[in-house]
Formats: structure tokens, sequence, C-alpha cells
């Protein structure tokens, strides 16, 4: 790590003041300031009355309860089914466990429209779960952020599973702990940062969630309707001020959660 | 106390213990010492039930083993890298197994702490006491169990050589004090020879030769034991003649000839004559000695060999190494070329046959 620093402090003052640096830093330069503008323009397109005129309507209020309500029961299943799955891939290698290891990527890769057709599909007139009847509904919302969301979680899970050295596992086992005290002890503790960044990347997800929820759940205000749903809504009805409103509330509360998560694994680090 | 009958181990294709057979007493320090790679420490998981054997029975204490989860086989390992709880302080390292194991810990903690010397340690943060130390906390977190046995995969390995030392001496203290059966594997003679009420050198997955450590250092029956161990001096040859009265015999290999202690041998009776580096006198001119082995040779080459001086010597072929200290290589102002005497006792060859 220090001869990391070290290098990289070579290399800044090996370049700095040759016409190659200074040319790829006016680049990223100007990649910076589009990208800064662009934020800055959702920013200035409010004043403060006119955000909180808008976030106090009820259709808006529906749509922001629903996407917390349906992100956080989505986060809580990632977590029931997506640490013992990252568990079993962290820990089993066996024939065709690369093919599993694939199939948590796919909802990655593929187009969220993509996914929600899937969705669509599986659970329409003719699909296999046809008899759940989730379309429209606030279930369909958090199948499809569950489909599209919880690969982050096993992704960072199992990273951390992976990491934890299986001598300490053997450590506890040959100390008299069974599997499920080990984990419950050992494992999770061990993991419990890597646990975090799934839950933060799979709740930010979820939230910002659009072309899967659109698909399995339509956009009806009042019943389907989460933010990133209404923020097009009204983008696409001209009612732009709803719309600013919605998505800057968005970015603050994720950027807020984001803030607390780090803290809060940052000060628990189990390395000290 | 801890017996293994025929183990056989592979992992894909290639076979890690083969049929090995162990037997290790109570309350004796067993050290397995072997090459890396040669199986040790898959004999220690499969001991641990952290390896599951392909064939072959594991009995401790009279039990039989096979099949039954690590947890519930009460047999204390001590890792490498030592692979202590990063995330507990201690005391809750040491207190895991108590509770693991429901078990009543008032003081006991306390005591595990003090018989490894890290009193008053409890509150610190395993992962920033010195490397030592960390191997303390993992004998004490093993000890406070009470385990039917101890089982330590080279736990002084990564150890820098002072604190070895030292940790090696307690380590042996402490086994002595409780008494309990130990398993110790290591690939370091020195810690063998030391630690151990026994050894046995391992080889390609099963054991070539056990025994005490006089017998395993200076009377090894097996070539490759003797090479292990550092016996330099590896000869191919033939017994002429046997002289009872003198108690010795007569030895001729292909390039010079030595006397033994007598040996009940047959003549013509092919053997390995072996010779320790360091049980060979070398001067430079001939000096009369009460040795029985006199033999002419060339100095081909002078180098360090730890703190001695490794000097090699061709004698009509034949290659000798011999270790003396660094003050004597000063003294005779040896020169690489120098015609040089060796001279060892009777007692000094000792012969494989």
């Amino acid at each position: 790590m220090v001869e990391y620093v070290l290098f990289r402090q070579r290399l800044r003052s090996m370049y700095s003041g040759s016409s190659f640096y200074i040319l790829f830093s006016l680049i990223a330069a100007i990649f910076f300031g589009f990208i800064l503008s662009i934020i800055a323009c959702l920013f200035t397109a409010t004043s403060i009355t006119e955000f909180i005129d808008e976030i106090r309507s009820p259709e808006i209020i529906s749509s922001i309860l629903i996407s917390l309500e349906t992100s956080f029961v989505v986060v809580i299943l990632a977590l029931f089914f997506g640490i013992p799955t990252a568990y079993f891939l962290a820990t089993k290698q066996f024939r065709g466990s690369s093919i599993l290891d694939t199939l948590i990527d796919i909802p990655i890769i593929f187009p969220p429209l993509v996914c929600g057709l899937a969705i669509l599909i599986a659970f329409g007139g003719q699909g296999v779960f046809r008899h759940f009847e989730v379309l429209f509904t606030i279930k369909g919302i958090i199948i499809a952020q569950l489909f599209v969301a919880s690969p982050f979680l096993i992704r960072s899970t199992r990273t951390a599973f992976e990491s934890i050295n299986p001598d300490t596992i053997n450590a506890a086992r040959t100390l008299g702990a069974s599997e499920f005290y080990t984990f419950r002890k050992i494992s999770l503790p061990l993991a419990r940062n890597g646990i975090i960044s799934g839950v933060v990347m799979t709740w930010s997800r979820a939230l910002g969630e659009f072309g899967a929820t659109a698909m399995v759940a339509g956009c009806i205000p009042y019943r389907t309707e989460t933010m990133t749903i209404g923020i097009y809504m009204h983008a696409m009805s001209g009612n732009l001020g709803a719309s600013v409103a919605l998505s800057l509330f968005l970015v603050g509360f994720a950027f807020i959660m984001l803030i607390i998560f780090k803290s809060y694994g940052r000060y628990n680090d189990p390395s000290g | 106390m801890i017996h293994l009958d025929d183990i056989c181990k592979s992992f894909g294709n290639e076979d890690v213990l083969r049929s090995l057979n162990l037997h290790v007493k109570k309350g004796e320090m067993f050290v397995l010492l072997g090459a890396s790679g040669c199986g040790k420490t898959t004999a220690l998981s499969i001991i641990a039930g952290l390896e599951k054997e392909d064939s072959g029975d594991v009995y401790v204490d009279g039990t039989l083993m096979n099949g039954l989860p690590a947890e519930k086989r009460e047999i204390g390992f001590v890792f490498q890298n030592n692979a202590l709880f990063p995330h507990l302080n201690v005391h809750e390292n040491v207190e895991f197994g108590l509770k693991a194991r429901r078990m009543d810990n008032r003081g006991k903690v306390k005591r595990a702490l003090e018989i490894v010397g890290l009193d008053g340690f409890d509150n610190k943060n395993p992962m920033k006491l010195s490397g030592g130390e960390q191997q303390r906390v993992a004998l004490a977190r093993t000890l406070v169990t009470e385990p039917r046995c101890i089982l330590m995969d080279e736990p002084l390995s990564n150890l820098d050589a002072i604190v070895r030392e030292r940790l090696r001496y307690e380590m042996k203290r402490i086994q002595k004090e409780i008494g309990i059966t130990s398993i110790f594997v290591t690939h370091d003679q020195t810690e063998a020879m030391m630690l151990g009420d026994r050894i046995a050198v391992m080889n390609k997955g099963s054991i070539e030769e056990s025994g005490t450590p006089e017998k395993i250092f200076y009377k090894p029956d097996k070539e490759f034991v003797a090479r292990f161990i550092g016996m330099k001096n590896i000869f191919n040859g033939k017994i002429v003649s046997l002289d009872e009265n003198e108690g010795v015999m007569n030895i001729t290999t292909e390039n010079f000839d030595l006397t033994a202690v007598f040996m009940p041998l047959d003549e013509g009776t092919h053997v390995k004559a072996c010779i320790r580096p360091e049980e060979i006198i070398l001067m430079k001119s001939n000096q009369k000695m009460s040795a029985r082995n006199e033999i002419m040779g060339k100095i081909v080459s002078i180098f360090p060999n730890g703190v001695l001086m490794r000097i090699v010597v061709d004698v009509c072929g034949s290659s000798f190494s011999v270790d003396i200290t660094r003050l004597a290589e000063h003294n005779m102002e040896l020169k690489i070329g120098n015609d040089v005497v060796l001279t060892f006792k009777a007692c000094s060859v000792h012969l494989i046959s």
C-alpha cells in the first residue's frame, strides 16, 4: 500500500508540467465541467418555495412513500435471499458454479426494460407464475426491483465472504462452534462492510429503478407510481417543477443514506 | 492416544497421503517433520476433522473419529497464521470456544492468558499485537477449551528468529506443564530436535521413519532421513573385514576405506556410510590423532553455512562436506586447492544397511 502511494507520488511529480500532462488534465477538466454543469442545472431549475410547494402535493408524497416502502422491502428480501446465496457461491466450488455466477450477473447486464418484460411474461396471462396476480400492484414493483437490484448485494457480500481466511472459519470449528454458530459469530461480522455496501448499492438501485418497474407495475398515480416513474410522468406531461422537486428529493435522500452507511461502516471496521 | 491407520487422501490426481500410519502416545510432544508439500498439514486437518479422509481410520483416545464434524472432536488446532478473530478482542477470542461449547468460563480466560504470559491483554485488539503475542493468544484460545489433544501446524514459522526461539521454549514448557498430547508440524530440524519427545519424518504422504530425536538425527535407518536431517556425507560401501576384538569393521567405498564400530553384519554386506559434517576434524598437516579414520583430500570450495563454515573436500572423486568454526577456518588460513587431512572416529560413522 505504501509502495503504491509512493509510486503514485513519483508518477505525479514525473508528469506535472509536461505538455502530455497538461493536455490530459484539460480533457479531464472538460469532462468534469460538463458533468457538474448538468447537475447544477437540476439545482437551479427550481427555487426553495417552489420545491416545498411541489413536494407537499399528495401525488408526490404518495410516490415518495411507495418508493420508500418498496425499496425497504426489497432490501430486506435481498438480504434474506442474497446472504445465503453469496455464502454458497463464495465457499462451494463445483461443476457449474461459474454458470450460476453468470446467472447472478444477468440482471446487471440485461437492460431493465428487458428484465421487466421477462417478469411481465412470467407473471402474465400465460406465465408460470400467473396465479400470483402481481402485475400493476405494489408486489409487482417489489419483484421488479428485487430482480434488478439484488445482484449488487450478492456480488458485494460474496466478495466479502471470499476474503475471509478459511483458517479463521476452521479455527472456530475446532473450538467447538457449529456451522450456524460460526456463520453468525464469525462470517457475518467479518463480511459486514461488504454487506453494508451491498445494501447501499441495492437500495439506491431499487430507488432509482424505472424501466422494469414501469413495465411490470405500469404508471398508476397513487397506486404504482414510484419516485422515478413520477419524475418521468411529470416531465412528459410538462410539469417540470414537480419532476425537479422529486429528483432533488431522490438525490438528497440517496446521498444522506450513503453518508450514514459509509460512516457506520468506517467506525465499526473490525480490522481497526 | 492418537492413532492413524492407513490414511489415504488425494486432491484430484495428486495423492497427498499414501497409507499414513501414526501412533502418538498420551502426554507426548510428537513432531511431524517434513518438507513443504509432503502432506503434514493435510494429516493434521484430517485428525481435526477439517478434511475428510478418502480411506483409513482416525482414533483419538480409543474413539473412532471418522465422520465426526470438527466441532464435536474436541481437538485443539493452532494455525500457522494464528487465525485469530479480527473483530473480537483478546478476551473474546479466548472466550470464543467456551461460549461455543456453553462451558463454564469463570476465571478460565484469565488463567489461560496467564499460562501464555499475556495477563492483562484482555481488551487489546489482536491485530495490533506482535506475531509472537498473536500466536500466544491462539494457544490460549485453544488450551482454554481443555481439548483432548492439540495439533500445531507450523505455529512458529512466520515469526522472526529471536521470537521463534523464545516461543519454542515456552511451548515446550507449557506442553509439559499441562501434559497435553500434542502433534507439532514443522519443516525446521532445529525446532523438531528441540521440541519433540519423538519425531516422525514424512515424505510423499507417508512416514519414512519415527523415533527419538537422538535416533532420527544421529542413527537414522533410512537414507532419505539421513539426507533430510543434513548428513551431507553419505557413501555407498561394502564391509570387507570384521575385527570383533578391536570392536571395529573395515569398509571400502569406491574411492577410500573407512573404519566403523562393529555391528553384527556379514562380510560383503553393502552399506551406506554416513558421517555428519560437524563430526569431522580438518587439518592442514598430518598430526597424530587417536581417531581411526584419516583421509587425504583437496579443498574445492569454502562458504558460510549458518554460523559455521562449510569446507567441501574432494577425496579421489568423492566429495566430503566438513563444518568448522569461522575462527578455525581463519586460523588455518584455508584456501581452495589446499591439501588437507580429514579425521573422524569410528563411532562417527553411522551405517545404513
